[in-house]
């Protein structure tokens, strides 16, 4: 007990006083030199900006990604079971299955939901140079997706949904090269779709960017810009489009377990705006996130982590002014 | 003259029609070769992907596969 309170008395800061006279003068400059530096860059001005030197900006179709991880949980209705099972650290084998009413689309404001369930059979393949993601389900549809590294900046992302129906298959490939401060990106899809955008960071938080896209078979083509802010603690996203669409998004880390994002969407087509406003709980044992819109619909996704690897999702979505209740539960086995 | 301004609309009117059935060959070859590939893509991709999957180390057995353990 005598030697824990000696243990206790004893300050910290005779520490190193006791061990500068074994080193020689010049390691107690450094010392010295070292604690002011670390006092000055808490209080003092901020570094200086290398403007050849800025890092790289995230692919243009993750200008939103913080945003859309809090904004568009993956909300559903019915019950959903996932398995993954790891054969390797590359290889994985997934078995999914989904037993639930969907939503069919439909002209009129009414929802029309069909119910329906199928069985998913999927293969991974991730490798840090080539990604294979296959996905078949009970009625034919298949979803491939390969992403492979051609050289150190230039890698090719084919995606492609095909079905057993005809005319009703698509195909995107996609080439994209990254520079030291710049990403660009070229597609070609079917229906004869191109589409290319580019993307540079102008400063060490801000990157700006633009895409321009060619549809053949209709004739239309639409030119788009976005710019994203970010900083430690927020990402400020702004996208206009000569579709008439018009985006903005705002997301906030408050602390490590919490950020709040909202979002502002404008369609000049149907005179529509929207904004949504929503949560993400990251805690040990689970991550909440809930959203409420303008339109007056609310939507919350539990997951909750039960040991071993299980993890148990609830997923509910209400939206009174066109009386559609949506609730739904699913286990996730495996990754 | 009439007889040589229709030869001429003659020659023109075989000529066209040779760039357009060459147009229309290469259409109709690059339309079955997508059939084709579809196909392929269809049926192929997830053996491809298991394939891969399977020779890669450390190399899983068989049984794994199938057995849910």
């Amino acid at each position: 007990m005598g030697s824990s309170a000696s243990h206790a008395a004893a300050p910290p800061s005779p520490a190193p006083v006791v061990a500068s006279p074994t080193t020689p003068p010049v390691g107690l400059a450094q010392l010295l030199h070292q604690k002011t530096k670390e006092n000055g860059d808490g209080e003092g001005p901020p570094a200086k900006v290398d403007w050849l030197d800025l890092p790289c900006p995230v692919p243009y179709e993750e200008l939103q990604r913080e945003a859309s991880m809090s904004l568009k949980p993956e909300l559903f209705e019915g019950l959903r079971f996932d398995f993954m099972k790891m054969l390797n650290q590359r290889f994985a084998l997934s078995h999914s299955v989904f037993m639930g009413p969907i939503e069919v689309p439909s002209q009129s404001s009414d929802v029309i939901k069909v119910p329906s369930s199928h069985y998913e059979f999927g293969a991974n393949f991730l490798d840090p140079k080539l990604m294979l993601i296959g996905r078949v389900l009970t009625d034919g549809r298949m979803n491939a997706r390969l992403r492979c590294d051609l050289t150190d900046n230039l890698a090719l992302k084919i995606h492609a949904q095909l079905t057993n129906e005809p005319h009703f298959s698509q195909g995107m490939f996609q080439f994209d090269y990254k520079g030291k401060d710049y990403r660009s990106q070229f597609q070609i899809g079917n229906n004869a779709f191109y589409g290319a955008n580019y993307i540079q960071s102008v400063s060490p938080h801000l990157s700006l960017g633009g895409e321009i896209f060619w549809i053949g078979h209709q004739r239309k083509s639409g030119v788009g810009f976005a710019a994203r802010y970010n900083t430690d603690k927020m990402v400020a996203t702004a996208q206009v489009a000569t579709t008439g669409i018009v985006g903005l998004s705002y997301v906030q880390k408050i602390s490590e377990k919490v950020s709040l994002a909202s979002d502002f969407m404008y369609n000049q087509m149907s005179r529509d705006a929207t904004s949504t406003f929503s949560y993400d709980y990251i805690l040990r044992q689970c991550r909440l996130r809930g959203k409420i819109d303008t339109n007056g619909v609310v939507g919350a996704l539990l997951e909750e982590r039960l040991n071993l690897g299980v993890t148990l999702l609830l997923s509910a979505e209400i939206d009174h002014a066109k009386k559609d209740y949506k609730f739904g539960f699913g286990l996730t086995v495996g990754e | 003259m009439a007889s040589k301004i229709s030869l001429k609309a003659k020659g023109k009117a075989v000529k066209g029609t040779e760039e357009r059935s060459a147009e229309k060959c290469v259409k109709e070859w690059s339309n079955w070769a997508m059939k084709k590939a579809k196909v392929i893509a269809h049926y192929g991709f997830i053996p491809l992907v298991i394939i891969i999957g399977m020779n890669s180390e450390p190399k899983p057995h068989i049984y794994q596969l199938l057995s849910p353990v």
